[in-house]
């Protein structure tokens, strides 16, 4: 300690220059704390244009299936189903081609019940995740996009 | 010698003076560096919006519209998508590929196209209104390169059923908004929650949830089989019997839930823009009133039977003409029919007996009954577009005591079919009247809503509908020549064969027919309205309205599996349950 306190008199550094060090490493630790913060947004970003790409590509087929189930209901429709079984040789039945069966226990007029409440349970995702596994993540983001770079500029 | 000479500061010095100046210029733009940041990333969108309004947008996400299904939960209405299609020609590199790619995706003339694509044009619209399947075909053209394409989404209301129902539904406009029916009443409950969001241009924020509340699913009590039966019923009666328009309703009279209603002419509600006449658009089952005629006769007997005014062995003396308030009433054939009792009146349909009884009540009582039965009010169906008819009561300028007389055999006073279907099924309901009702049941978000029947009015005692339905089944058996009967069941019924009004007299060219039956009528599962106006190939309803009648009442035994009487009787007598509620 003395030979550094020493070394530091002997070179005659003055308090001006401590301060210009202190204000570089301030700076140096900005600038990584700055490329931290700027990998985390972009690793954000990029999850923000993924979600809206999934989001899209959920709307498309969603639009897909409200298509395809009114396709659905036009084959069902009744015209159609009457055509259709007249090809198939169908007739229609008439009351005395019909038979009735006693049903034990069984009430046609059934009640309907009273209102009810169906909630959705949605299972909501287990947090797990320690701090030295988000480290892990960030370094891994980090070096990830390095890599990008390094790829893009082949 | 001694020198004045002032000493110049050295280069540290000056370095030591200019330091603090740069270290505070340095925090300064640090500090404003810094809160541009905070002011990204911790202020709210709006507080930035309202800063600084280019940094978000705001959009409007717009509500999936609620689906319509019938009561066994077949679509009627959903939501599909078709696309505009549009393109900036200047923005276009190869045209030639572009038209070939374009003309073959959107089925049009290639060289159009390629004429379109090399205009002069900021915007050509190709495509006004193109599928989904078309639309994402192009979607995708666009992906691949071709950003000169402007595409445009529009939501669009689709009934898969074609015709189907109709007039029960309604139609879904350009501007999105539910019109006549089911559409128009639901307007609010099926549209949903449009929400406004805030959307930030900045790429580092996540986006918000793109999702507004979806509107509210509606199951109808409407059977779609019943609605298409009785639908092609209509189209088939009206072509045969050559009437102008007409009216078919199908009602469980123990819970008032319709389970088909058909007016003709109708319209296709996927293309309803065709139509040049927009009263088509309504529906005349709960819209248009009419003079009921010969039907109003058991609304009349029932009320004088409550009211004790008469018995079922009351008797009169008929002469065939009524002269009285200076009308002459006379029956349909302009005979004297002698002794006649309650019975025979609704039987033999006379208006000179009707006349009587009605005379008989005094117009105090007669219309509290009428009142009683719904008549002059809306029965408050939750359906858009309900008229409440036309009943002149004593102290409005209009009535006169001709009106007691006329009123008690359905002249003079107008009702909708709805109104008269919903007063006669009271008789077939043991007394009890019953709101009519087309929503089953309302899916919200999960939640079940389930609707109650509604009983409107108590206007008759269960031994007087008991009397009143015996009466209408010996009308079916005894004065229509079996034309209403249908083998195996017990049906009780009444025709009515009305004058049209005209500008001065009644018309003497045309009529409107109507027939009203319930079955089996010692439990009715349904009660039906036969409404045909103008029809050319006979003059009364028993001729033209009964045989339809019938040969409907044939199939809906069938379809809403309702057992003859004997197989019922046989199946009560295990324990069986009969007969169907419709939910």
């Amino acid at each position: 300690m003395y030979q550094i306190q020493h070394a530091l008199r002997d070179n005659q550094w003055r308090f001006q220059k401590q301060v210009v060090a202190l204000a570089a490493l301030g700076i140096f630790i900005a600038i990584v704390i700055g490329a931290l913060y700027l990998a985390q947004s972009a690793s954000v970003s990029t999850l923000g244009r993924q979600l809206e790409s999934l989001i899209a590509r959920r709307n498309q087929l969603e639009q897909a299936n409200e298509q395809l189930r009114a396709d659905i209901s036009q084959l069902r429709s009744v015209p159609r189903l009457l055509a259709r079984a007249e090809e198939l040789g169908f007739v229609k039945a008439t009351e005395d081609q019909i038979e009735y069966l006693y049903v034990p226990e069984y009430n046609p007029a059934r009640q309907p019940s009273t209102t009810t409440s169906t909630e959705t349970t949605v299972k909501l995702p287990e947090y797990d995740e320690s701090f030295s596994g988000w480290l892990q993540q960030q370094l891994d983001s980090l070096a990830n996009q390095f890599n990008g770079f390094t790829a893009g500029g082949s | 010698m001694a020198t004045n000479t002032q000493q110049l500061p050295s280069r540290d010095e000056m370095f030591n003076q200019r330091l603090p100046f740069i270290l505070i210029g340095m925090v300064v733009i640090s500090a404003l560096l810094i809160l541009k940041l905070i002011s990204f990333q911790q202020l709210s969108p709006d507080v930035v919006n309202e800063l600084s309004p280019d940094y978000n947008r705001t959009v409007k996400l717009a509500s999936a519209r609620g689906f319509i299904f019938d009561h066994s939960g077949q679509r009627l209405a959903v939501n599909t998508v078709e696309y505009r299609i549009g393109i900036s020609p200047n923005l276009v590199a190869n045209p030639q590929r572009s038209a070939t790619q374009l003309a073959a995706i959107l089925n049009l003339d290639e060289l159009e196209v390629y004429k379109a694509l090399t205009s002069d044009s900021m915007y050509v619209l190709l495509a006004p209104r193109v599928s989904a399947e078309q639309g994402q075909a192009v979607e995708k053209l666009k992906e691949e390169g071709l950003t000169a394409l402007q595409i445009e989404k529009i939501p669009r209301r689709n009934y898969p059923q074609g015709t189907v129902a109709a007039q029960i539904l309604g139609f879904v406009g350009g501007d999105l908004q539910g019109y006549y029916g089911v559409e128009g009443k639901f307007q609010d409950q099926l549209v949903g929650r449009p929400r406004t969001e805030i959307v930030s241009n900045i790429p580092f924020d996540l986006p918000p949830q793109q999702e507004a509340d979806k509107g509210s699913d509606i199951y109808l009590t409407i059977d779609r089989d019943v609605q298409f039966l009785i639908e092609s019923e209509l189209a088939y009666s009206i072509d045969s019997t050559g009437a102008k328009s007409g009216t078919i309703i199908v009602m469980n009279p123990r819970t008032g839930d319709l389970l088909g209603m058909a007016s003709y002419p109708s319209y296709d509600p996927n293309n309803f823009q065709a139509e040049t006449d927009p009263n088509i658009w309504r529906n005349p089952a709960i819209s248009n009133a009419y003079e009921p005629g010969s039907v109003m006769k058991v609304v009349t007997v029932a009320a004088a039977l409550e009211n004790k005014t008469i018995t079922p062995g009351w008797t009169y003396n008929d002469q065939g003409m009524l002269d009285m308030a200076g009308i002459q009433v006379q029956n349909w054939d302009r005979e004297a029919h002698g002794i006649v009792d309650t019975t025979g009146i609704l039987v033999q349909s006379l208006n000179v007996g009707a006349a009587n009884v009605s005379l008989a009540m005094g117009p105090t009582d007669f219309y509290k009954f009428m009142s009683k039965f719904g008549f002059g009010r809306l029965t408050g169906i939750n359906l858009e577009g309900e008229a409440g008819g036309t009943l002149h009561v004593p102290g409005d300028s209009v009535w006169s005591e001709s009106n007691l007389l006329t009123n008690s055999y359905g002249q003079g006073v107008a009702v909708t079919p709805l109104q008269m279907i919903t007063a006669v099924s009271a008789i077939a309901n043991d007394g009890l009247m019953m709101q009519p009702n087309v929503v089953a049941k309302i899916v919200t978000n999960g939640e079940v809503n389930i609707s109650q029947p509604i009983a409107l009015s108590h206007p008759i005692s269960t031994e007087t509908a008991h009397i009143v339905r015996d009466m209408m089944v010996s009308v079916v058996q005894n004065g229509l020549d079996d034309a209403a009967s249908l083998p195996g069941y017990t049906i009780a019924g009444k025709t009515g064969t009305a004058e049209i009004p005209g500008p001065v007299r009644y018309r003497s060219d045309a009529w409107i027919m109507s027939f009203i039956g319930f079955f089996p009528a010692d439990d009715p599962q349904a009660i039906v309205l036969i409404k045909l106006d103008e029809p050319s190939s006979g003059r009364w309803a028993s001729q033209v309205v009964a045989p339809i009648f019938r040969r409907l009442a044939e199939r809906l035994v069938v379809i809403m599996e309702i057992p003859n009487d004997a197989t019922r009787k046989a199946l009560e007598a295990q324990g069986a349950i009969v007969g169907e509620t419709n939910q």
